[in-house]
């Protein structure tokens, strides 16, 4: 009865709220209400402008006005004195001579269009695997065929393709394979870790419960330095894993291990009653943990989920500490080379804007997410 | 979060006392253990024991791996194209093509300063050229030895042209930058102790402060490793000609090619690969001119190209073993003009003996 | 398969309102702690194949708890439960059998909110008795037109009212073809309105003979169906008899007190 009283009252009290913007012309109003307040906070907002219009200029001047987009090239290799002048902006002509390498690092040449085409299936894969109609379990078997395609393209050494060893990898493929590939491992995993957390079984509740402190209580830069420095010395003499493959190893432990509690905070998120209702009709604990558990403790991370995927795709840039070309790597190695030296800053805003694209990309698809999921929750 | 996962030392951020402990303990850990497995490897490896054939396996496996910095400019780093590049990569270059007559047939792994030994130890590489400097611990230690030292460096001076000084010696008085912490600041101060000269030091920690104070007059002279001065210079475009870099050394850096100890064949390819460019560089054969001195009448040059003494054999290589080492990469002063000039750093005591400097060939025969 | 189980559906099933002589559950001197916290005390219940037993009992007097010991929602420390044969003991084999045989509806429904109405229902009989699909969907449908929610089956229980949520779970417990039904306070999380609704599905599946034991504090569903009425306080058993005997002429203080309590509230 309340509520219907506070309605024939209310519209009023609304209309009065929402009066400034709507007279006001909105943006003005709200201008002068928050900026121009007072003559303190007018003077305030004429500094603050003056400095950001300055600063926003000189950016705009090094970035576009005074940028050399190209240098002339020379008998032993392009001549970057223009780039080098006083008073000149940035150096964009590094990244036309090195974006290749930025891309796709010690990749052959000629031979860089396969981890082009498999940056593009990656892409490709990004977008099938974010769209809700395709959430079935023909998904994984297409993550399966991409993954071995990749492989495929990669490697090579058969249909003709050269083979390309690993050493050679680099680039933007190769930090997509490594951030995708640990978590296409590492989630599955970490779903089985956070569950085996949850156990009644003493021993696998301790497993869980030791792997998931000890890795998180471990830098990631540790783990890369053991998996790279260490494990080859307990290996017996000539049995030599790829250097790849044991980062991935390593990286794969690591993400399960915040993934595990990511997962786990979904499944305390469940009532009780869900497990008592499962198992009063019969349920055994796969079926309880497949069929009820797990997809509804699931859908309530996602959102958490794609956040640390998004930590995740940034933190494989640490490889570069074993010597792997990734790409935040290759666009420090870019400059190496003597002619180009000294613009770094240039092909670090080229990788910069790349992990942008990407984690941008994930951050509102992580909103959009969350938004889409609460509304199926609620109706 | 993930930012201390950089750091041992960062706390925990739950502020657990448990986790923090166990984070700082299994940090200490992982480090305190690496160099006591890297050591109880190195003595109880079999190669230790002299049965490993280092040679034998490239051979199997078609390749030899060097294990090399891959972003040292001048050394090794990868050109616009991807391929490697640098003094450390044609040396490398050079001792695969006198193993299988083809220089392609070496492949490259970038280590770092922490991964460099360990690799190499656990068979990883076969060898390292990755800007390392010969000392008796890790020669005497690591379960390593130095096979070849092809470049002598050492902590230089790089100075105004304006000042007009052509040697450390007339630097008295002057404003000198260093960067803080390194042993280049000690070796600064006692050079200068040493030659009754007055100092200035600057201690800047930024390199782009230390350009900056160069080029506000700060500064009269930077001092560091000379190779990193001459990369230094390179960054400075145009205005790398006002400065100079001066010819004292004034601390000792010799870098060496590392192999594993224990296998006398290939360290021998190594060590005898880089004398062979050397030797080279001394009868003035190079990668073009190499076929004119087939029908040479000097024994030694004759020697050299296998035409007479079957040198390769001895080694476990073939006769052409020294010829295809040049003609893959020239010989060392083509290596060094090709790699290292471009950094602007003199030849200074890396030129041959006859020449005045350090680089000496023993004969081959 | 098939037919067979329809025919068990379809037809109202035999009109039989006398327990028959063989005992479904036997609770024999049980006690159970938490902890310290004694909550029940020596409990002794048989309830015959087709009987009704509605317990009754302030909160707190762990009516719930014993009902959840005879499927193992909880685990009794003491004392021995007997389902249909079966001992409610530490084997895993006689657990689950157990819970093949005892269907169990919630306070809170507790309905898997990511499945459909119909998905909810056929889930269990495809998963743990094998019933393929088709034949699953035809019982499910069956029982839901029992319940009186046929035309609900394709939404999600987020989209059904607080009575129907619970007609589908109660749907949902008897696909299982359970034969003893346990409800544990099955309206108390109701809106008044819809509290008729669910007694009167109860009252349906009461009339159809099956094996029912009720916490509830209905007195009207109890006068209506209950063979008998068991009053718990104190993790005790204080009294028991016809439901005219028990609430007509209470013996204790304590019994008295709660049904002073319960006619005021309603």
């Amino acid at each position: 009865m309340a509520a219907s009283v506070e309605h024939i009252v209310n519209p009023t009290l609304i209309e009065a709220r929402e009066r400034p913007e709507l007279i006001g012309g909105g943006f003005f109003a709200w201008t002068r209400e928050n900026l121009f307040y007072s003559r303190l906070s007018s003077l305030t907002t004429l500094v603050l402008l003056a400095a950001m219009a300055k600063a926003g200029l000189s950016l705009f001047q090094w970035a576009f006005l005074d940028a050399v987009w190209s240098v002339p090239a020379g008998p032993q290799g392009p001549i970057t004195d223009s780039c080098r002048a006083l008073g000149t902006g940035a150096c964009w002509a590094v990244i036309r001579e090195k974006y290749r390498f930025i891309l796709f690092g010690t990749y052959p040449f000629e031979q860089q269009w396969r981890p082009a085409i498999v940056v593009a299936l990656f892409v490709g894969l990004f977008v099938v695997s974010a769209m809700k109609r395709f959430w079935r379990l023909e998904l994984a078997a297409v993550w399966v065929i991409a993954l071995l395609l990749i492989g495929l393209l990669m490697w090579g050494g058969v249909f003709g393709l050269t083979f390309v060893s690993q050493p050679n990898w680099g680039g933007l493929a190769l930090t997509l394979i490594i951030a995708t590939i640990g978590v296409a491992i590492a989630f599955p995993l970490s779903v089985f870790v956070a569950l085996g957390r949850r156990s009644d079984l003493p021993f696998i509740k301790w497993l869980c419960v030791a792997y998931v402190e000890i890795i998180r209580g471990v830098p990631l830069i540790t783990l890369l330095f053991m998996a790279s420095v260490m494990f080859p010395l307990l290996m017996p003499e000539g049995v030599n894993l790829d250097k790849l493959v044991r980062a991935q190893i390593a990286i794969i432990l690591f993400f399960a291990a915040y993934l595990a509690e990511v997962v786990r905070g979904g499944l305390q998120a469940l009532p009780k009653g869900q497990y008592e209702a499962a198992y009063v009709l019969g349920l055994s604990y796969w079926q309880t943990s497949r069929r009820i558990v797990l997809p509804q403790a699931l859908r309530t991370v996602i959102p958490p989920l794609v956040n640390n995927f998004i930590g995740f795709f940034k933190d494989t840039s640490l490889v570069l500490i074993i010597g792997l070309y990734d790409l935040l790597h290759s666009a420090q190695v870019a400059v190496a080379e003597p002619a180009w030296q000294g613009f770094g800053v240039e092909t670090y805003i080229f990788a910069g804007l790349i992990y942008f694209v990407f984690c941008f990309a994930m951050s509102r698809y992580s909103q959009w997410l969350e938004f889409g999921l609460n509304m199926h929750r609620h109706r | 979060m993930r930012r201390s996962d950089l750091r041992c030392s960062t706390p925990a951020k739950g502020h657990d006392m448990l986790r923090r402990a166990l984070r700082t303990t299994i940090c200490a850990a992982a480090f305190a253990i690496a160099p006591l497995v890297t050591q109880a490897r190195a003595q109880n490896s079999p190669a230790a024991a002299g049965t490993v054939d280092t040679l034998g396996a490239i051979k199997a496996r078609g390749y030899l791996v060097c294990g090399i910095s891959g972003d040292k400019p001048g050394f090794s780093f990868p050109d616009s194209k991807g391929v490697m590049q640098g003094l450390d990569v044609d040396l490398c270059r050079s001792v695969a093509a006198a193993i299988f007559g083809d220089p392609a047939k070496a492949r490259f792994t970038s280590l770092t300063s922490l991964t460099r030994f360990p690799a190499l130890q656990s068979g990883e590489v076969d060898l390292v050229a990755r800007y390392t400097t010969w000392t008796l611990t890790r020669e005497a230690s690591l379960g390593l030895e130095v096979a070849a030292v092809y470049f002598y460096d050492g902590q230089g001076f790089l100075v105004k042209k304006s000042i007009g000084a052509k040697s450390a010696l007339d630097l008295n008085g002057a404003s000198v930058c260093v960067e803080p912490g390194s042993t280049g600041e000690v070796n600064l101060v006692d050079y200068f102790r040493a030659n009754k000269l007055e100092l200035k030091p600057v201690v800047i920690e930024k390199l782009e402060q230390i350009r900056d104070a160069l080029m506000s007059d700060r500064c009269d002279a930077y001092t560091n490793d000379s190779a990193q001065l001459g990369s230094f210079k390179a960054t400075l475009g145009s205005a790398g000609d006002n400065y100079v870099v001066l010819p004292e050394i004034i601390s000792k850096e010799p870098l060496g090619i590392f192999v594993r100890k224990g296998d006398q064949r290939f360290f021998d390819i190594v060590r005898w690969t880089h004398v062979a460019l050397l030797t080279a560089e001394e009868f003035g054969i190079t990668q073009s001119n190499i076929e004119t001195f087939r029908k040479s009448a000097n024994p030694q040059i004759q020697r050299f190209m296998g035409e007479t003494n079957n040198l390769g054999a001895a080694l476990g290589l073939d006769t052409q073993w020294a010829v295809n080492a040049v003609k893959a990469v020239g010989n060392f002063a083509e290596i060094w003009n090709r790699n290292i000039v471009p950094l602007g750093i003199p030849r200074g005591i890396n030129r041959l003996v006859k020449d005045g400097g350090a680089q000496y060939a023993p004969p081959m025969r | 398969m098939n037919q067979e189980e329809l025919k068990v559906v379809e037809p109202a099933i035999a009109e039989t309102n006398s327990p028959t002589q063989a005992i479904a559950v036997s609770i024999q001197k049980v006690n159970k702690w938490y902890g310290n916290l004694h909550v029940l005390r020596d409990v002794d219940l048989d309830v015959a194949a087709g009987e009704r037993v509605v317990v009754c009992g302030p909160s707190g007097s762990g009516k719930s708890t014993l009902i959840r010991c005879i499927n193992n929602l909880e685990e009794h420390q003491q004392g021995t439960i007997v389902v249909d044969g079966i001992q409610v003991d530490h084997n895993i084999a006689h657990l689950d059998a157990v819970r093949r045989e005892v269907g169990m509806v919630f306070q809170s429904f507790n309905l898997f909110p990511h499945l459909t109405v119909l998905e909810n229902c056929t889930l269990a009989p495809m998963l743990v008795r094998g019933v393929a699909r088709a034949d699953a969907e035809a019982q499910a449908r069956a029982y839901l037109e029992r319940v009186r929610i046929p035309d609900q089956a394709n939404k999600f229980p987020g989209q059904l009212s607080g009575g129907q949520q619970q007609r589908v779970a109660i749907a949902r417990a008897l696909c299982m073809k359970p034969k003893i039904m346990l409800f544990d306070e099955p309206t108390s999380a109701l809106d008044p309105e819809m509290v008729k609704e669910v007694l009167d599905t109860m009252v349906s599946l009461a009339r159809d003979g099956m094996t029912m034991i009720c916490v509830t504090h209905e007195m009207g569903f109890a006068r209506e169906v209950a063979d008998r009425v068991v009053f718990m306080d104190h993790g005790q058993i204080v009294e028991s008899g016809s439901p005219q005997a028990v609430f007509g002429q209470p013996k204790t203080d304590r019994l008295k007190l709660f049904l002073g309590q319960v006619l005021r509230q309603h």
